[in-house]
C-alpha cells in the first residue's frame, strides 16, 4: 500500500508529532510562568517574549550535553527507557481528538481509552525502569516511590475515568467526546474533582510529587541521567502532564468541541481543545502552588482509605444515575 | 545574683572544703576552681542542687607547662564556670557526659585541638580534625605550628573512624556532604530500616577554619572582622559577642545610644535568620510557595539593615567601644514604616501555619523532643524554647539595651518541628516590636567611644542570644594588642545532639524538615 501523504502529515505535523511536541513545550512554559507568578516571582524572561522560548532552549542545551552511562547501570535499559517512555506517551496523545479527530484517521475503536490508560501505565514502569536500571540509591529510591505511588493510584484513575464512560455509554473516547452534548463535567461533578485530585497523584505534582522530592533523594531516578537521555525524561514528564490533562479535557470537558464561527472547524476545535487544556493546567498548578508535599506513608494511607472508597462510591453513583435519573432528564 | 545562687556557693565550698575555690564574679557569675581528679564530684555536687545544670562549653586553654581546662556550665539562667588544670605531659580527665550528656562534642573537640584524654567517654574519636590529620599535632596548643604539620604530612598516621556494626539489614543512606538538603558541606550517616531510620553518625567539620587559632594571630580590631565572618547570617551577634567580651576585659563602658544601635542591627539579624529559615523550612517539605513569600519578605529586611550599616549581609558595623555608625532621623522612620508593612504581612503567615493541613502533617509530631531531653543534651535557642525550656539570654543576662526593652519570651510545649518553627514566627513579631521600640526611645548622645588598642591581662566570657540560640565568646588576654586564646561555641553545635536525638525512629522522609527546624549552621559549627 502506497503511503498516503496526508496521513503521514496528519502523523508527524499536525495534529501529530509536532504539533504535540511544541504544545508540550508551549504548556510547560505556560505552567513554569502560571507557578512562577503565583509565588510572585517573574518566572522564564529572557527567551523569546515572555520566556516562551525558554523550554526550547533547555531541550536544545541539554541534547547538546555530553552522553554518560554510569558504569554500574543495566546499559540497555538506561539507554532505551526514557525514549520508549516519551514515544509511549505521543503514541497514546495520537488517539486523544485534537482537531475533531484522530491523528491517524479512523483509528478510533472501541475501548480505545482502556488501550491508552494502559500505554500510560506502561510509560510510567518504563520509567521505574529507568530509575531502578540507574544503579544508584537515590535512582533506586525515586524509581521505588514512582512504582508505589502509580500502582495505589492507577486503579481509582482508572475509576474515574469510568464514570464518563457509563454516561457515554461507550468506551472509545470519540465516543465519549460526541456525547457531550452537555459537559460531563456538570453531569458528574463529583467524579471531575477527585480524577482531577487523583491525577495530581499521577503526574507527580504537589502534594504528591514524592519521587521528586529533591531534599530527600536528590534527583530521584533522574540523579544519573544527563544530556539527551534526561531531556527525554523532561519530555516525558511533560507529554505527561499534557496528556493528563488532554484525558480531563475529553473525558469531562466536552473534548475539542466548541461554537465554530468562520473557516475550517478543525481550526476552532484546536484552539477550544488548547485553550481547556490550559484551563486544566492552571486548576492544576493552582493545586501545587497550594499545598506542601506530602510523606510516601502518608499518599498510601490517603490512597487506600480515602479516594479508592470514593472512586467505588462514585462509581456506583455514576452508574445508578446514568441507569435511573438521566435518561428522564435528557 | 540572687541569694539562692549565693547559698548554693557556699554549700559547695562547704561540702567540698578545700578542694575548691570560689571565686564570685569571675568568668559569669562565679569561678569554682577544682582539682581534674574531683572534675566528676564537682559535677555532681552541682546537680544534686540543680539536676536542670547543662554545659555551655568546654574551653581548653594552653598554660605552657598544663592545660588548662574551663567548664562553662549553666546554672539556672548564670554561667558558672568549672577550672581545672591537667598536666602537658600526662594529659587525661574523666569524662563528665555520663553526667552532663551534652558534653559529649565538647569532649571530643578538646580532644581534638588540645590532645587531652578524656577517659570514659562513650563514644570517643575526631570530631573537627580530618581523617588524615597526623596524630600527635594538636592545633590549638601554642607550639602547634603549621610547619609541624607540613613535616608531618608524609608521615601522618590516618585514623579512619570506625562505623558502628550494625546487622546486615539496615541500609545506609548518607546525607551529605554535598546534597540538596543541606547548603553547606557536612555528613550524616542514617541507618535505615526500610523508612525508619535506626542509627545517626554525624560527620562535621568539613569546613573547619580554625578561626580560634588564627584570631590569636590577630590583632583585637582585626579580629572583629575574622570572627564577623564565622557565619553569614548571624555575624552581627559573633562581632558583639566577641567585642563584649574584650569589653568586660577592658572596662569599657558603651554609650547608650550604641547600645540601642547594637540591639537593632542584632534584632535585624534575627528577623533575617528567621524568616530565612521560615522558607527554607517550606522548601524541605516541598512548599515551594512559602519558600518563595518568606524570601520575597526577607529582601526588605535586607536592604534595612544596607540602610543602617552600609552592607547587606556581613554589616561590619559593631567596633569596640560601640558602633561604627550612627542611625539618621530620616532612616530611623524608614525603618519604622518597612517593619510596619512587614507587621500587615505576618497574619498571614500565622493563619498559614496555623491552618494549612498539609505543611502541619509534615510538621507536627516530627523529631518530637522532650523538656528532660532538651535539658539533657544542653540544646539552647528557639529548640529550647520549644521544648517548653524557658531560656533566652536576652531576659536571662540582658546586655546591650534588652534589660530596658520589654518583651515577651515565646515558648511552646510540644517539642517537635512545627513548634520549632511556630516559636520563631512568634519572635519575628517580638522582634520586630523591639526595634519600634528602641527606635522609639532612643537615647542622645554619643554612639562610640575609642577603645585602646592593646588589652590589659584578664579573661572574660560572654554570651548573646544568636538567632539559633545560646553563642558564648571566651577570650583571653596577655596584655598586648594580640588575644591569648579566643573560644567560640555556637549554637548550632550545641543543637546537633538534639537531632542525633530526634532522628532515631521518625521516617527517613521527615529527616530534611526536622533537621532544617534546628537551624544548622555548618559555617558556625566548624568555625
Amino acid at each position: 500500500m502506497p503511503l498516503d501523504p496526508w496521513f503521514l502529515f496528519r502523523v508527524l505535523v499536525f495534529p501529530g508529532f509536532i504539533f504535540i511536541l511544541f504544545l508540550t513545550l508551549f504548556c510547560d512554559w505556560f505552567e513554569r510562568k502560571i507557578e512562577a507568578r503565583m509565588q510572585n516571582r517573574v518566572g522564564p524572561a529572557v527567551a523569546g517574549p515572555g520566556g516562551i522560548l525558554q523550554p526550547l532552549a533547555d531541550l536544545i542545551k541539554l541534547f547538546t550535553k555530553e552522553d554518560i552511562v554510569p558504569r554500574n547501570a543495566k546499559s540497555t535499559i538506561f539507554k532505551i527507557a526514557p525514549v520508549l517512555g516519551f514515544s509511549m506517551l505521543v503514541f497514546a496523545m495520537l488517539f486523544i481528538p485534537i482537531d475533531g479527530q484522530n491523528a491517524i484517521p479512523s483509528s478510533s475503536f472501541s475501548g480505545d481509552l482502556v488501550f491508552v490508560l494502559t500505554l500510560v501505565t506502561i510509560a510510567n514502569f518504563l520509567l521505574f525502569l529507568s530509575g531502578w536500571a540507574s544503579a544508584n540509591p537515590y535512582g533506586s529510591i525515586g524509581a521505588a516511590r514512582v512504582l508505589t505511588q502509580f500502582l495505589g493510584y492507577d486503579i481509582p484513575l482508572f475509576m474515574f475515568a469510568l464514570s464518563p464512560a457509563f454516561l457515554a455509554g461507550s468506551l472509545s473516547i470519540a465516543g465519549i467526546v460526541e456525547s457531550q452534548y452537555l459537559p460531563f463535567m456538570l453531569l458528574a461533578p463529583w467524579a471531575f474533582v477527585f480524577f482531577i485530585v487523583t491525577l495530581q497523584a499521577e503526574l507527580e505534582k504537589d502534594p504528591f510529587d514524592i519521587p521528586h522530592a529533591e531534599s530527600e533523594v536528590v534527583g530521584g531516578l533522574e540523579t544519573e541521567y544527563g544530556g539527551g537521555r534526561l531531556a527525554f525524561l523532561h519530555l516525558t514528564r511533560d507529554v505527561q502532564i499534557v496528556f493528563g490533562a488532554s484525558l480531563v479535557v475529553v473525558l469531562f470537558l466536552g473534548g475539542p468541541y466548541g461554537p465554530v464561527f468562520f473557516g475550517p472547524p478543525a481550526f476552532w476545535y484546536t484552539l477550544w481543545f488548547v485553550l481547556k487544556l490550559l484551563v486544566v493546567i492552571l486548576i492544576s498548578e493552582y493545586i501545587t502552588c497550594l499545598f506542601a508535599r506530602l510523606r510516601i506513608d502518608q499518599v498510601v494511607a490517603a490512597n487506600w482509605k480515602i479516594i479508592m472508597p470514593l472512586a467505588v462510591i462514585s462509581l456506583i453513583l455514576t452508574v445508578a444515575l446514568a441507569t435511573w435519573v438521566y435518561p428522564l432528564v435528557v | 545574683m540572687p541569694d539562692s545562687d549565693q547559698d548554693f556557693l557556699r554549700t559547695l565550698q562547704e561540702t567540698m572544703g578545700e578542694n575548691v575555690q570560689v571565686t564570685a564574679g569571675h568568668l559569669g557569675k562565679a569561678s569554682i576552681k577544682s582539682k581534674p581528679e574531683l572534675i566528676k564530684q564537682v559535677v555532681q555536687a552541682i546537680q544534686r542542687d540543680e539536676p536542670t545544670a547543662a554545659i555551655t562549653a568546654i574551653t581548653g586553654l594552653d598554660l605552657g607547662e598544663n592545660i588548662g581546662i574551663m567548664y562553662h556550665t549553666r546554672l539556672r539562667h548564670n554561667l558558672v564556670t568549672l577550672i581545672v588544670e591537667v598536666p602537658k605531659t600526662k594529659p587525661s580527665i574523666e569524662s563528665i557526659t555520663d553526667l552532663i550528656p551534652g558534653a559529649n562534642f565538647h569532649e571530643r573537640e578538646l580532644t581534638d585541638l588540645f590532645g587531652v584524654t578524656v577517659e570514659g567517654h562513650p563514644s570517643p574519636g575526631r570530631l573537627v580534625l580530618p581523617e588524615g590529620w597526623p596524630i600527635g599535632l594538636y592545633p590549638l596548643r601554642k607550639d602547634a605550628k603549621i610547619e609541624n604539620l607540613q613535616e608531618s604530612q608524609s608521615s601522618q598516621g590516618s585514623t579512619t573512624p570506625k562505623e558502628p556494626e550494625t546487622d546486615g539489614k539496615l541500609v545506609n543512606i548518607i546525607i551529605g556532604p554535598q546534597h540538596p538538603a543541606l547548603l553547606e558541606p557536612e555528613k550524616f550517616s542514617l541507618k535505615v530500616d526500610g523508612e525508619i531510620v535506626r542509627q545517626v553518625v554525624p560527620r562535621i567539620g568539613y569546613v573547619h577554619r580554625g578561626v580560634e587559632k588564627a584570631a590569636e594571630q590577630r590583632t583585637y580590631l582585626q579580629d572583629v572582622y575574622l570572627i564577623e565572618r564565622i557565619c553569614g547570617i548571624c555575624n552581627s551577634c559573633h562581632a558583639t559577642t566577641f567585642v563584649e567580651a574584650v569589653e568586660k576585659i577592658l572596662g569599657t563602658e558603651v554609650p547608650a545610644r550604641g547600645k540601642y544601635i547594637r540591639t537593632i542591627i542584632l534584632e535585624l539579624n534575627r528577623l533575617h535568620s528567621h524568616l530565612l529559615l521560615l522558607g527554607h523550612a517550606g522548601l524541605e517539605i516541598g512548599y515551594e510557595t512559602l519558600f518563595q513569600y518568606m524570601w520575597r519578605d526577607r529582601e526588605p529586611i535586607m536592604d534595612l539593615t544596607e540602610l543602617l550599616t552600609g552592607n547587606r549581609v556581613v554589616s561590619s558595623s559593631i567596633a569596640i567601644g560601640g558602633v561604627r555608625r550612627d542611625v539618621k532621623e530620616t532612616d530611623s522612620e524608614k525603618i519604622k514604616a518597612e517593619l510596619a508593612k512587614l507587621t500587615k504581612k505576618l497574619p498571614f503567615y500565622q493563619n498559614l501555619f496555623e491552618n494549612e493541613p498539609t505543611l502541619k502533617m509534615r510538621t507536627q509530631n516530627v523529631g518530637k523532643l522532650s523538656k528532660e531531653d532538651a535539658t539533657k543534651l544542653c540544646v539552647v535557642g528557639p529548640v529550647a524554647r520549644a521544648s517548653g525550656v524557658e531560656f533566652d539570654i536576652r531576659k536571662d543576662e540582658p546586655y546591650e539595651a534588652y534589660g530596658e526593652i520589654p518583651f515577651k519570651l515565646i515558648t511552646r510545649q510540644e517539642g517537635d518541628t512545627y513548634a520549632r518553627l511556630m516559636v520563631r514566627l512568634g519572635e519575628i513579631t517580638e522582634s520586630i516590636n523591639i526595634i519600634t521600640y528602641a527606635l522609639e526611645h532612643f537615647p542622645t548622645g554619643p554612639y562610640r567611644i575609642r577603645a585602646p588598642r592593646t588589652v590589659p591581662k584578664g579573661e572574660a566570657v560572654s554570651r548573646v542570644e544568636a538567632p539559633r540560640g545560646e553563642l558564648m565568646h571566651y577570650v583571653r588576654s596577655n596584655g598586648t594588642a594580640y588575644p591569648e586564646r579566643v573560644k567560640v561555641r555556637t549554637p548550632t553545635f550545641a543543637n546537633i545532639p538534639a537531632f542525633l536525638k530526634t532522628a532515631i525512629g521518625g521516617n527517613l522522609a521527615d529527616v530534611p524538615a526536622n533537621f532544617v527546624s534546628l537551624d544548622p549552621c555548618f559555617s558556625c559549627t566548624d568555625r
